[in-house]
């Protein structure tokens, strides 16, 4: 069985009639996974996470026909029993990491929080285990920084005690949010390195969420590509880049300036996300795709099993079986 | 080609108050940099955070006063120029900002803020500068209809189009754009990208294209300026810079970023630690800490920015690398 099983999740923020802001999600991420979520700004793909860890305040509403983490339900639980599990055996990394952290305590205080928490430990124990955790996440000289404050420490180095924050209660899923979008291509490619070794170490399983399908490239095994709140596409990820099936994913690649070398102009996809009121009746991409068809604009395609990934679409690209 | 554009040996240097009973410390933001740009042209400034490209940008558009150096826009020699003739060269060299979401002001509607350069640099009458609006929102992919509107009905792509529309009303030599799509999503920094392409062509603009992508770089750049630490690590042709760096930072640099079609045969140079704080910048080559190739020479000479075939490098070692 999978470690987490999301079915048909939606995320509206008003009343039932409110545009779905995630819309039938269908999601299985196993054990030890690296999966990627990859989608624009406004894709949904931040909130879905939120949604899973409880994260969504009035007048935001969940439903979902499955929300299942490691056995237990999570639409089920009382708050309380949530916050046993979230911060432990779920965790995540934030974007921005100078915001993650409160700028009032030390770092040792705020990992040991967590080792309080979750795992009951105090005074001295905590402290060892706090250590040890800084020197997990490859911080230079941790015994001092265990006293610094946040604004003591770069982007990198904050990253780096958001990490260790989140796996000190070595969670079985770490959720990873854009977590290097703030930092450097260097300090980049030293964090991307470091949470695919700790979770290869800790056989943990990593949802990262982005947009640079570079990123994605280089460290995920399968990914799903977000469209205004749905999942257009989810495959392996050599295949899915190689061979793009559906349109967006398509347009997506065309789009990095990679792609279009020694072109003079970069390949575009004309318009924007569709926004609440111009949503589309049929497929959601329609409005913008270059091969859409009469029957696209009526009726909205589901999820299906393709050639060499889950499609949404009526007419997928690339089906030739080479 | 005419050369609109020339900086000499271009320094800038902040003085930090270190407390009350120390000193001033200095930082040496920009730290000897010279280029010649030709109209039509475009130079990428590449580098990380503290590298010192946006206080190259801020000298460049005028906004602050050189520490030392000689400018030149279109000719006309910046230091010891009278308030008149600094007017004339403000509007010579225009800036685009890295937020669309910042730059433009949230109470002026569209028209108005396009208009106001020419209200404040020239005699047009109000009729004319509204024709002359008008022609440079249709180049730039906006309807005469979005005239009236404010800028929080637009998203970050339009935004940034606005503000490229602005920055070109004037008709300048030189565009400086400070990480102009950073804040865009991957589709839409491709629409904007090519509208910077478009107007280039058109009005035969120098550009001065900063950014920390090097994927966006390699698309829009002639000349490639590489920095650390406030110097010139490498500059050259576009073409010979990605095919073979010099620089092991360039190197690095290059390494880092992460591909769509990762080549596993080719091993990554990684980097470790991170930038060295600029109050107490190490002695010798600035970047020796971090340098995979360092010599104890590294540590102790700083090495010159010397022609190395087509291109200039600041690295003792440079030809080993042909």
């Amino acid at each position: 069985m999978s470690l987490l099983q999301i079915k048909n999740l939606n995320v509206r923020f008003g009343d039932a009639n409110a545009i779905p802001v995630v819309d039938g999600l269908d999601l299985n991420v196993d054990k030890g996974e690296v999966l990627a979520i990859v989608g624009e700004s406004g894709s949904g793909k931040s909130v879905t996470m939120m949604a899973l860890m409880g994260l969504i305040d009035a007048p935001g509403r969940i439903t979902a026909d499955a929300l299942t983490f490691d056995g237990t339900d999570m639409l089920k639980l009382s708050g309380r029993q949530r916050r046993k599990v979230v911060g432990k055996d779920m965790a995540m990394v934030f974007q921005d990491p100078m915001t993650a952290l409160n700028p009032s305590y030390t770092v040792g205080f705020q990992i040991e929080e967590v080792l309080r928490q979750h795992l009951g430990l105090k005074g001295k124990a905590a402290r060892q285990r706090a250590l040890e955790l800084l020197k997990k996440v490859e911080i230079p000289a941790p015994e001092s920084r265990l006293d610094a404050y946040p604004h003591q420490l770069s982007g990198g180095m904050s990253q780096r005690v958001a990490i260790a924050m989140a796996i000190a209660g070595e969670p079985k899923l770490l959720i990873a949010d854009e977590p290097t979008t703030a930092l450097d291509v260097t300090i980049q490619a030293q964090i991307m390195e470091l949470l695919l070794n700790l979770q290869k170490e800790q056989n943990m399983a990593l949802i990262l969420i982005t947009h640079d399908l570079a990123v994605v490239a280089e460290t995920a095994k399968r990914v799903c590509v977000m469209y205004a709140g749905q999942a257009v596409e989810v495959g392996q990820v050599p295949e899915l880049f190689d061979v793009p099936a559906h349109p967006y994913s398509e347009a997506l690649l065309a789009a990095i300036p990679e792609h279009s070398e020694g072109a003079e102009r970069l390949a575009t996809l004309p318009g924007i996300v569709p926004g609440r009121y111009d949503r589309p009746v049929g497929c959601l991409l329609s409005p913008r795709c270059p091969y859409v068809q009469d029957s696209c604009r009526r009726e909205r395609p589901l999820l299906d099993p393709q050639a060499h990934s889950l499609v949404r679409c009526f007419y997928p690209l690339n089906q030739e079986v080479a | 080609m005419s050369v609109v554009l020339t900086a000499r040996d271009l320094t800038r240097h902040y003085e930090v108050s270190r407390g009350l009973f120390k000193g001033h410390a200095l930082v040496r933001a920009l730290n000897g940099v010279s280029f010649e740009l030709e109209a039509g042209k475009t130079l990428a400034v590449v580098g990380e955070s503290g590298c010192g490209k946006s206080t190259l940008a801020r000298a460049l558009t005028l906004i602050e006063e050189p520490s030392s150096g000689s400018l030149k826009i279109a000719g006309h020699e910046v230091s010891g120029a009278t308030k008149d003739q600094r007017k004339q060269l403000r509007r010579d060299v225009q800036m685009v900002f890295q937020s669309p979401y910042a730059s433009l002001n949230p109470r002026q509607k569209i028209g108005d803020q396009l208009a106001e350069p020419l209200v404040i640099n020239t005699n047009l009458s109000k009729a004319e500068r509204r024709e002359k609006v008008q022609a440079m929102m249709m180049q730039v992919g906006l309807r005469p209809e979005h005239y009236q509107r404010y800028p929080h009905m637009f998203s970050g792509g339009q935004r940034q189009r606005i503000a490229l529309a602005r920055a070109m009303m004037l008709q300048p030599k030189v565009l400086v754009a400070d990480e102009p799509t950073s804040a865009l999503d991957v589709s839409i920094q491709a629409q904007v990208l090519n509208l910077f392409m478009d107007l280039q062509k058109e009005f035969n603009t120098a550009y001065v294209f900063i950014s920390h992508n090097l994927a966006v770089v390699r698309h829009v750049a002639d000349q490639v300026l590489v920095m650390y630490l406030g110097r010139p690590a490498e500059m050259g042709p576009k073409e010979d810079i990605y095919a073979k760096p010099l620089h092991p930072y360039t190197q690095a640099l290059l390494s880092a970023t992460p591909t769509i079609h990762p080549d596993p045969l080719k091993p990554k140079i990684k980097i470790s630690g991170e930038l060295p704080n600029p109050l107490n910048p190490p002695s010798g080559c600035a970047f020796h800490k971090r340098c995979p190739y360092a010599t104890e020479r590294c540590s102790t000479e700083e090495p010159a920015f010397r022609a190395v075939g087509t291109r200039q490098v600041a690295c003792h070692y440079a030809e080993q690398f042909l």
